[in-house]
């Protein structure tokens, strides 16, 4: 998984691709702080158009990215959700504090 | 360096012998084969440069022993030989020699090699260190993992999971699982079963389910309910875990007396509830968020209720069995899960079934994610069953001025009822007393009857017909809720008294509430009415009394339990 991030205007969107697990745990985390640390964003969007799976770990990882998120006061979301990933996010309720889209 | 220069020509060891001690090595000589194996066993030099043609033994043979010697070292050795020896030189070479360099020495060239030579000796020399630093770290970790591994057995403890109710199966898939399965029974048999399943796999998901297991295990058999084990394991989870690590938990409470299941899923797959064909009743998906993440105010245990009918099976597992899948992506899934269930419907070993058919699904590859699989029989089988033999009624009329051993009484306001587990407290002074030592399960159902009765019907006010309906049970418990959030009056005493009655020592217990109380003598002959849902608890506590009086208007009821021990002696 390599993931690219693309920036319009206030709203920055990493896209991700592939399997989302452990392995993709430094990539995530380096295009992630690229865009928080941003000024001009002031809202990220995870796009999983293009991811496969996704486990556990990634739910952390996404956990973790939500406290950063929050500490500059910039918004989050999880867009672009298909049924494989959707679903996974579904068991572990993540609706409930994600803006999932 | 040290180099090792061997020539039978005195000259030639001269002049190679000053060369290079002018680089700045260090060299050491010898003027034949054997002398130079000698040599290189006394000295161990990083290089040798050696003459073939020599007398006693020639280079090639000498260079095999000294490789031979040097074993797993390597030693470069580069032959100086003249024109005319190429085909002896080949074979030398494909024997283990590095390289040759052609007499008359070309001293440049000589010098280039032996720095080439340099380089590759100080990059073998940092593989060696590299790879016994990595042996060492292996062995570490390979410790560490045995240690981890006997932990995590000592704190799942399978003696416990020896339940007759419950069958399940961890397959881990690297040597430690991640996935935790407990049982544990409260006072009152009710069995409690949780499935966790922690980030990842493998030392790190193993660390991420310890904290559950001693809130689960010493609050399941003091008696606290569901939603105060969660909340219990919530904080614990999250003082103990870094952020972005958390626990997906499925938790069930089987009274099989009852007839009741209580479930909270928060993160796990569909828990299912199969008939004794297999097929499913209900299912209960994922309401809540795993344990870890939300803060103590945010976090939901509101648990969702159910009747179940005689035969009925619990079926739980991890996201490991279902996502199984081989390399072509396509999973295990539910469906092949129940159907392997049913292929042994009601025999015992079901799950061998279940394995049987995931192994021959894998063919023969290995899953990638831990699998863990729990079926538990809500009925009670019959040794469980037994633990309710109801104990003799005497039918005696107690005399109320009968000789008190001891006394231990409490009055319980609005805030007390609200934030204390009252029963379990309770419960930890009954531990205590040898003579109610072997019936602590009887009178925990009792003290959990009488003090629900008096909270709920009497303090509370809930009607307790709410409990005939099925959507009753969540409105029944949301009410309950709420007006206890709300309680501003009320109080419930509660009294347990030892008392010498003429046939032993009989335990007293008084529960009087600051309700408007009830009609008793309707209600008592309503009990005996089976199909009654809501008379199950006072039927219940007449079988294990021996005497049950309500007083007052019936906001107050004085009950008398022979103590199991005590009816031996007597």
């Amino acid at each position: 998984m390599s993931p690219t991030v693309e920036i319009n205007g206030k709203i920055a969107k990493v896209i991700l691709a592939g399997q989302f697990d452990f392995n993709s745990h430094r990539e995530f985390r380096q295009a992630c702080e690229s865009v928080i640390g941003n000024a001009n964003v002031s809202e990220v969007q995870i796009d999983f158009q293009k991811v496969t799976y996704l486990d556990s770990s990634a739910l952390g990882m996404l956990l973790m990215l939500k406290e950063k998120v929050n500490a500059v006061n910039k918004s989050l979301a999880l867009v672009n959700c298909k049924d494989s990933v959707r679903q996974v996010l579904e068991i572990a309720c993540f609706g409930k504090i994600f803006s999932i889209r | 360096m040290k180099i090792l220069i061997v020539d039978d020509a005195e000259i030639m060891l001269l002049l190679i012998q000053k060369f290079v001690s002018s680089l700045g090595h260090q060299a050491v000589t010898a003027s034949n084969g054997q002398m130079a194996v000698e040599a290189y066993r006394a000295e161990r030099p990083d290089l040798v440069l050696m003459d073939m043609m020599m007398p006693v033994m020639d280079g090639p043979e000498a260079a095999m022993r000294i490789k031979a010697i040097a074993g797993d070292r390597w030693v470069p050795i580069v032959f100086v030989t003249g024109i005319g020896e190429e085909n002896r030189l080949a074979e030398a070479i494909e024997q283990g020699a590095d390289d040759y360099l052609l007499k008359p020495i070309n001293f440049r060239i000589l010098e280039a090699k032996i720095k080439a030579i340099q380089r590759n000796s100080d990059l073998q020399q940092k593989v060696r260190e590299q790879s016994a630093v990595l042996a060492e770290y292996y062995e570490r970790a390979e410790e560490e993992k045995r240690v981890a591994r006997h932990l995590m057995e000592q704190m799942v403890n399978a003696d416990r999971l020896a339940d007759p109710q419950l069958e399940y199966w961890i397959d881990p898939a690297e040597s430690l699982s991640g996935d935790l399965i407990a049982s544990a029974r409260t006072p009152g048999q009710v069995l409690y079963v949780m499935l966790a399943d922690g980030i990842g796999h493998g030392l790190t998901a193993a660390l991420n389910v310890l904290p559950l297991t001693q809130p689960f295990y010493t609050m399941t058999e003091k008696g606290f309910t569901l939603p105060e084990i969660l909340v219990e394991m919530n904080r614990k989870v999250r003082q103990v875990l870094p952020i972005g690590r958390f626990v997906s938990t499925a938790i069930v409470a089987i009274d099989s007396v009852g007839g009741t299941l209580e479930i909270w899923n928060g993160g796990m797959p569909e828990i299912l509830l199969l008939n004794r064909a297999g097929d499913k009743v209900a299912g209960w998906k994922s309401t809540h968020l795993p344990i870890g993440i939300l803060s103590p105010e945010k976090f939901t245990v509101t648990c969702e209720h159910y009747e179940f009918a005689p035969g009925d099976r619990l079926f739980l597992c991890s996201d490991g069995l279902l996502e199984s899948h081989l390399a072509d992506g396509e999973q295990f899934g539910i469906e092949r899960a129940l159907a392997a269930l049913q292929s042994r419907a009601d025999a015992p070993g079901r799950i061998e079934g279940l394995k049987h058919a995931l192994t021959d699904f894998m063919q023969g590859a290995s899953h990638h994610d831990d699998v863990s699989v729990v079926l538990v029989d809500c009925s009670a089988t019959s040794d469980a069953a037994s633990e309710f033999v109801p104990s003799e009624r005497l039918g005696i009329d107690y005399d109320s001025h009968l000789h008190v051993c001891w006394r231990f009484q409490l009055v319980l306001g609005p805030d007390e009822l609200r934030n204390c587990s009252v029963v379990p407290f309770v419960m930890e002074f009954v531990k205590q007393v040898e003579a109610l030592r072997s019936c602590q399960s009887e009178v925990f159902l009792i003290l959990s009857e009488l003090f629900n009765n008096a909270l709920d019907h009497g303090v509370l006010e809930i009607a307790s017909a709410l409990k005939d309906v099925r959507v009753g049970m969540d409105e029944y418990l949301r009410q309950r809720f709420e007006r206890l959030e709300n309680l501003a009056g009320g109080e419930v005493e509660i009294g347990l008294e030892l008392v010498e009655a003429p046939t032993g020592r009989v335990l007293r217990i008084k529960v009087r509430d600051s309700g408007r109380g009830f009609d008793y003598t309707s209600r008592l002959v309503a009990a005996d009415d089976d199909s009654q849902t809501h008379g199950r608890g006072i039927r219940l506590l007449r079988n294990l009394a021996t005497s049950i009086q309500y007083l007052g208007n019936g906001n107050e009821v004085v009950l008398y339990y022979l103590p199991k021990s005590a009816s031996t002696t007597a």
